[in-house]
């Protein structure tokens, strides 16, 4: 599935938080969008999956413009991952997967074998089938966020949109997290904090400052000591391992005086 | 384990735990029908239960002979006294339980009763005005019911225009308004009571708040059944809404749901509900909030299993407080009300306590 968006422009609060923002995403491409705090990360991302709509601009899915597409059949192609995802209600994991095979049913049809079927390979892809009986609210973080990956896997979509999705998890879930969005071979969208993994498993990889995109490309050709300077003030050091033939990108401190 | 699991739903063609809830599902029809039928021989007035249920039997399906029946203050009591209430409360305590379940999803909070958007103040304002002012006489002997009826609805109404005032409305909007407008309603009502100093009438509207089901009679039960019938079949089919809900309006959105329209279709609903309500038994607390919360507690949040179960615990549970109120101190009836607070709260605690449940969570 392609995406792409055409001048976005969003103010919240009175304050311009995306200008003019412009970008193209293929089909099947794994593309990473970086930047600071208070970038316009978050805003672009809720914009592409419609929890916000821009003040003025266009988004399209296959070319086709998103507000002559239903909120329903936005589901059945884009399926999201968020940062929080706490409630006061409790629900079993495997009624929480279920719960993504809304878009795919009409008014008043229930759950049929074959729901249940997709809920729990969804559970297997992300490691969890093991607790499809355990209550969402006691897992933690990290199970959390692959349950609630298995509920985007339920939705059957061939585009998925992550909005920091591995904040809160130790390293060997993160990387588990995006391997696992690696490996669905669809269009992935994602908004990551950790250079280090961006450079991992992004093909593509948007910076953005200030609501605008300042530099795209491959990892290696955005991911440079300069632009890192430019985008989060930071001193750093962009290697090539030889070995591995991955980014490594290490900071420098700051110095307190 | 995950072998097992797939196996087990796709060969048996059963979800995992369906059969379960089908199974309590029956058992809580039977209860109930059991309920009705032993709670109609309890009373202060000795009738044998063979002389009730030849009462209404004859009375129902016309078996039996005019002559073969006890005398005519038996048939009193049991047609047009016991069995009305037991009905009435059947149709009050499914209303009310399915309404709090509903209310705690629009506005996402466990803490949501029936009258969490201030329907119990417009509906107290608007007997305040019946019974003190003596507005709305000319309507019939239930005029405070239909006072306080149209005071509930209008508040329900007021509420959902007022927070979707600038904005479209969400939980935390509802929420603010329904308690600026439970406020202004209650300090009204306070106004009246306080300028018309009338102790007589003061004590009527105290007892009218506590909630009573012997007012209940043919007319209303067959007026206020069919709609609380049709409005848990109706909700019975919005599982998977009320589901979203409780994920909140992002997440909803995500799954291709905009949960806006659907609250206020919901929210009307269980207004029309709650007024009904009030208009034949007053203000009953508690039964909305701890009904939902006990079966949330045994069966879990999902409402496709629990939105039945819901409706028919929170009939059984009334009939028997209304059962309780009655005998527990001979000779005299305790407000249903202040009985459901002393029995309902040590239950709800022992539940919240012994299944670790917080707030919702956690099983």
């Amino acid at each position: 599935m392609e995406m792409s968006s055409k001048n976005l422009v969003v103010y919240l609060g009175g304050k311009k938080i995306l200008n003019d923002l412009s970008l193209h995403i293929k089909n099947k491409e794994f593309v990473g969008i970086i930047g600071p705090n208070g970038s316009g990360k978050s805003t672009l991302l809720k914009a592409l999956y419609r929890t916000l709509r821009p003040n003025s601009g266009t988004i399209y899915i296959d070319d086709k413009n998103i507000d002559d597409i239903s909120l329903k059949e936005t589901a059945k192609k884009i399926a999201v991952v968020a940062q929080h995802n706490d409630s006061d209600f409790d629900f079993s994991v495997i009624d929480m997967v279920l719960i993504g095979r809304t878009p795919h049913k009409k008014f008043m049809e229930r759950d049929n074998p074959n729901d249940y079927k997709i809920a729990l390979e969804s559970l297997e892809k992300v490691g969890m089938t093991n607790f499809s009986d355990r209550s969402f609210n006691s897992l933690s973080g990290g199970e959390k966020q692959r349950v609630i990956l298995a509920r985007a896997l339920a939705q059957e979509t061939k585009c998925l949109i992550l909005d920091e999705p591995t904040n809160h998890l130790d390293i060997k879930y993160q990387l588990q997290f995006m391997s696992i969005a690696k490996s669905l071979e669809i269009t992935v969208i994602s908004a990551i904090h950790d250079l280090n993994i961006a450079a991992l498993y992004c093909d593509k990889i948007y910076a953005m400052k200030s609501g605008e995109i300042i530099d795209y490309g491959t990892p290696k050709e955005v991911l440079t000591k300069k632009l890192i300077k430019v985008l989060y003030e930071v001193d750093s050091e962009v290697n090539i391992n030889k070995d591995t033939n991955t980014m490594n990108i290490v900071f420098k401190p700051f110095e307190i005086q | 384990m995950k072998e097992k699991l797939v196996k087990k739903n796709n060969n048996q063609g059963l979800f995992k735990g369906t059969s379960i809830y089908v199974g309590v599902t029956l058992l809580l029809i039977l209860t109930l029908i059991f309920s009705i039928l032993t709670s109609v021989t309890m009373g202060s007035v000795d009738i044998s239960a063979k002389d009730i249920y030849q009462i209404i039997f004859y009375k129902l399906f016309d078996i039996g002979t005019e002559e073969s029946l006890p005398s005519s203050s038996a048939i009193d009591i049991v047609w047009f006294i016991r069995l009305p209430r037991i009905i009435l409360a059947t149709c009050v305590g499914m209303g009310l339980s399915i309404s709090g379940l509903i209310m705690q999803a629009v506005v996402k909070n466990p803490l949501a009763d029936p009258y969490i958007l201030g329907v119990s103040s417009g509906a107290y304002l608007g007997a305040t005005i019946a019974i003190m002012l003596g507005v709305g006489s000319f309507l019939g002997s239930n005029y405070v019911g239909i006072c306080a009826f149209i005071g509930a609805f209008i508040i329900s109404i007021l509420v959902m225009v007022m927070s979707n005032i600038n904005s479209k409305a969400n939980s935390t909007k509802l929420l603010l308004s329904g308690m600026a407008l439970s406020s202004l309603c209650s300090a009204f009502s306070s106004f009246i009571i306080y300028y018309t100093d009338d102790k007589e009438r003061l004590r009527s509207i105290t007892d009218w708040i506590m909630g009573s089901l012997a007012g209940a009679n043919w007319d209303t039960i067959k007026f206020i059944f069919p709609i609380i019938l049709i409005a848990v079949v109706f909700f019975i089919t919005q599982y998977r809404t009320l589901n979203l809900m409780l994920l909140g309006d992002e997440v909803s959105i995500t799954l291709g749901k905009d949960l806006h329209i659907y609250r206020q279709i919901y929210l009307l609903v269980t207004s029309l509900i709650i007024g009904l309500i009030v208009y034949s038994s007053g203000i009953i607390g508690f039964v909305g909030l701890i009904i939902p919360h006990i079966v949330r507690i045994l069966f879990g949040t999902d409402h496709k299993k629990i939105i039945f179960i819901n409706a028919l615990s929170g009939s059984i549970f009334l009939i028997w407080a209304d059962v309780l109120s009655r005998i527990i101190i001979p000779g005299s009836e305790l407000p249903i009300g202040i009985l459901i607070s002393m029995i309902g709260t040590p239950i709800f605690i022992y539940l919240m306590i012994s299944k670790s449940y917080g707030f919702g969570g956690g099983r």
